[in-house]
């Protein structure tokens, strides 16, 4: 039987996994730092809860709505601030400003979003869960099976992409290099509205499961963006693999351990939990800027198959010596 | 209704101190292109270290007994007991806080910069200073030991010793304000005649260089992360020093008072408002947007029946929606950097004269 809190850990691991791979796409397809990415999340949660609440829809069923409004939102951020950025030749850190203003920008109209509904609906739009509308199957809770099967069906459909479709190659290459991509007859102008579509809802998607578990609120996104922005650092910003080691090496250290601490500490590390992102991200840039993505793996590998191997000889010599 | 004279007071203070942050973070993202997003951290550093520092200190020294958490408001009143009656300690403990708090942004604006050296790319500092300065007001808000947690502390007053006197017809009362603006006005002139007199010397040049085209600086052989490293350094530290003035004039001090949006996003907002590399821009900016935001803040009540939303949310809207189209629309601010000649026009005629001469 696995504990709960490791069932919890890897609900979050998907989630904070969904939004990482938002983040390595728009990073290394469109050369955009987003810091919209964990926001997003939080519009995936409102029209979800828009969805329960307003229009009667299932709580999964909400998701398929998360998945194109936030994709939606993703265009018209490509249209309405990335695209005319990129043709004024603006810069990486510009682009990067530019996102954080559209974050904030973001959190006050989901703000505002809730304020109306509360005001015309009278719903509690602050620091609600909506754990009453999932399921249990055997003891396990539907958000469990339902997140780990969105994120793993995700995450093979960008496989297939990247590595089976003209379009994932197309998008590769845009990543490299757009304008040689563009001499070679590729369509960027499509493929950035992919990928922005992509951008948009994923995060939106993942941000549907967090109410489950966590209490929900406009500005989840302050402290989600942390561990976001952990497991990228983490993976590398490189491919969209790394950030999913990264997102859930962050997940699962970040519930499992500050859980274990507040049972030797007491609840009140429980606010620092964001902590071990922090930490992790901060080990990450000071010992191996590059990620995961730029370990030398095969000499890692090398290296642990020569430690196996002594450990193994020094056990037959053991074994072979006489007592 | 027409604001009263204690508006304006206040937004000359606000905008001294903004200006103080403002032009030292014009000189990291202006002139060197540091997307310094932890500016925040520096002035909670300043500030906090006033919530934490003077009242313990002169607790310490005036022999008052108890845990100072505990009786923080009893310590702190009898502290500025004192202080009104010895001018020439309050201003050893301001210069004294000031010098600290300088010292405190500088060490965290060192330690922020330290992974440039080990080769991190400016858009991976800009996201690890975002993520740890959410860390380090985390810490300022919950962590009781510090600044007494989410209650916060009252700061001892080094100002106050100046209500005991009265000038050109200001009340005793208000002339702690005038104290405040003449620290901050002082402070400003300082921190403005550095920052100038870099713009205007071959390290400032240097510094654009490095900003335009970082590995050609390198080509030329100047180490630019060291670069970072000084400039990181030195503005934090007069981002701490603006923290602390910000502190002794609310009196107060709670975790919440230095987020990052009104330390760090607004700063950014203001120096892209008023152009990059340039300190005339970075003024009018500054000011532009503190006025704009007290006086959003003045009306909130009037504007709650013109909007059809909460007043509270509309600064957030609007600086989401300058900085997006002020970065469409004017990258290089109201005032675009002009480019600088190191020579005189008089020199450079002369020169021009001299190559027609065939002089050179």
């Amino acid at each position: 039987m696995i504990p709960p809190l490791f069932l919890t850990a890897i609900v979050f691991a998907n989630i904070i996994a969904l939004m990482s791979i938002s983040c390595t796409l728009a990073l290394t397809r469109t050369n955009v730092p987003n810091f919209t990415a964990a926001t997003l999340g939080t519009i995936g949660v409102y029209i979800s809860f828009t969805c329960i609440k307003l229009f009667g829809i299932g709580l999964y069923p909400s998701l398929f709505f998360c998945f194109i409004g936030g994709g939606i939102v993703g265009i018209f951020i490509y249209y309405l601030l990335v695209k005319p950025l990129r043709e004024r030749g603006a810069t990486r850190e510009e682009l990067m400003i530019a996102t954080l203003g559209l974050d904030i920008l973001l959190i006050a109209l989901l703000n505002i979003y809730a304020d109306y509904l509360t005001r015309t609906f009278k719903i509690k739009t602050r620091e609600f869960t909506l754990a009453v509308y999932d399921f249990t199957v055997g003891g396990m809770d539907g958000v469990l099976i339902i997140s780990t099967l969105v994120f793993l069906g995700i995450l093979t459909a960008l496989h297939l992409l990247f590595t089976r479709t003209n379009i994932g190659i197309a998008m590769k290459a845009l990543g490299e290099n757009p304008s040689l991509a563009e001499c070679q007859g590729i369509d960027t102008e499509r493929l950035c509205v992919i990928t922005w579509f992509l951008v948009g809802a994923l995060p939106a998607t993942a941000g549907g499961f967090y109410p489950i578990y966590w209490i929900t609120n406009p500005t989840i996104s302050l402290f989600l963006i942390v561990s976001v922005f952990a497991s990228c650092v983490l993976g590398g910003f490189a491919t969209i693999y790394d950030a999913v080691a990264g997102a859930y090496i962050i997940g699962l250290a970040q519930t499992v351990l500050v859980s274990y601490l507040a049972k030797i500490t007491g609840p009140w590390i429980l606010p620092y939990g964001f902590f071990v992102a922090l930490l992790i991200m901060i080990t990450t840039v000071f010992l191996f800027p590059q990620g995961l993505y730029g370990l030398p793996w095969d000499e890692i590998i090398k290296r642990i198959q020569k430690i196996f191997i002594s450990i193994k000889v020094q056990w037959r010599f053991k074994r072979c010596s006489p007592a | 209704m027409f604001p009263g004279i204690e508006f304006f007071v206040t937004l000359i203070i606000y905008i001294l101190i903004f200006l103080i942050v403002t032009l030292s973070y014009n000189m990291a993202y202006g002139y060197t292109g540091v997307p310094d997003f932890g500016r925040a951290m520096a002035a909670g550093a300043g500030g906090f270290l006033c919530g934490y520092l003077p009242g313990r200190l002169m607790a310490y020294i005036l022999g008052i007994q108890g845990d100072y958490l505990q009786n923080t408001l009893s310590i702190v009143t009898e502290v500025n007991a004192f202080l009104k009656e010895n001018p020439i300690i309050s201003i050893a403990l301001l210069v004294l806080t000031l010098l600290l708090a300088a010292l405190a942004g500088g060490t965290l604006g060192l330690l922020a910069s330290l992974p440039m050296f080990r080769g991190l790319r400016l858009f991976y500092l800009g996201v690890t200073l975002l993520a740890i300065q959410i860390g380090f007001n985390t810490i300022a808000y919950y962590w009781e030991p510090l600044i007494g947690g989410p209650l916060g502390v009252p700061v001892p007053d080094p100002f106050r010793w100046l209500t005991n006197y009265s000038l050109l017809g200001v009340p005793p009362a208000s002339m702690r304000l005038i104290g405040v603006i003449v620290v901050s006005g002082i402070v400003l002139l300082m921190v403005s005649y550095y920052c100038i007199s870099v713009g205007r010397s071959p390290l400032g040049r240097l510094l654009k260089a490095v900003r335009d085209d970082e590995k050609g600086t390198e080509t030329l052989g100047r180490d630019t992360r060291k670069l970072y490293v000084k400039v990181m350094t030195v503005s934090y530290a007069f981002t701490g020093v603006a923290g602390a003035l910000f502190a002794y004039y609310g009196g107060y001090v709670v975790g919440l008072h230095f987020d990052r949006v009104s330390w760090t996003f607004w700063p950014v907002a203001m120096v892209i408002l008023g152009g990059l590399a340039n300190y005339k821009g970075t003024i009018i900016g500054t000011t532009l947007f503190i006025a704009l935001r007290r006086f959003i803040l003045l009306y909130k009540a009037e504007l709650e029946f013109m909007l059809p939303f909460s007043p509270v949310w509309l600064e957030d809207l609007l600086l989401g929606i300058i900085l997006i189209l002020m970065l469409i629309y004017r990258p290089r601010g109201l005032f675009p950097e002009k480019p600088e000649i190191p020579l005189s026009r008089e020199e450079i005629e002369k020169i021009k004269e001299e190559r027609v001469q065939g002089k050179r």
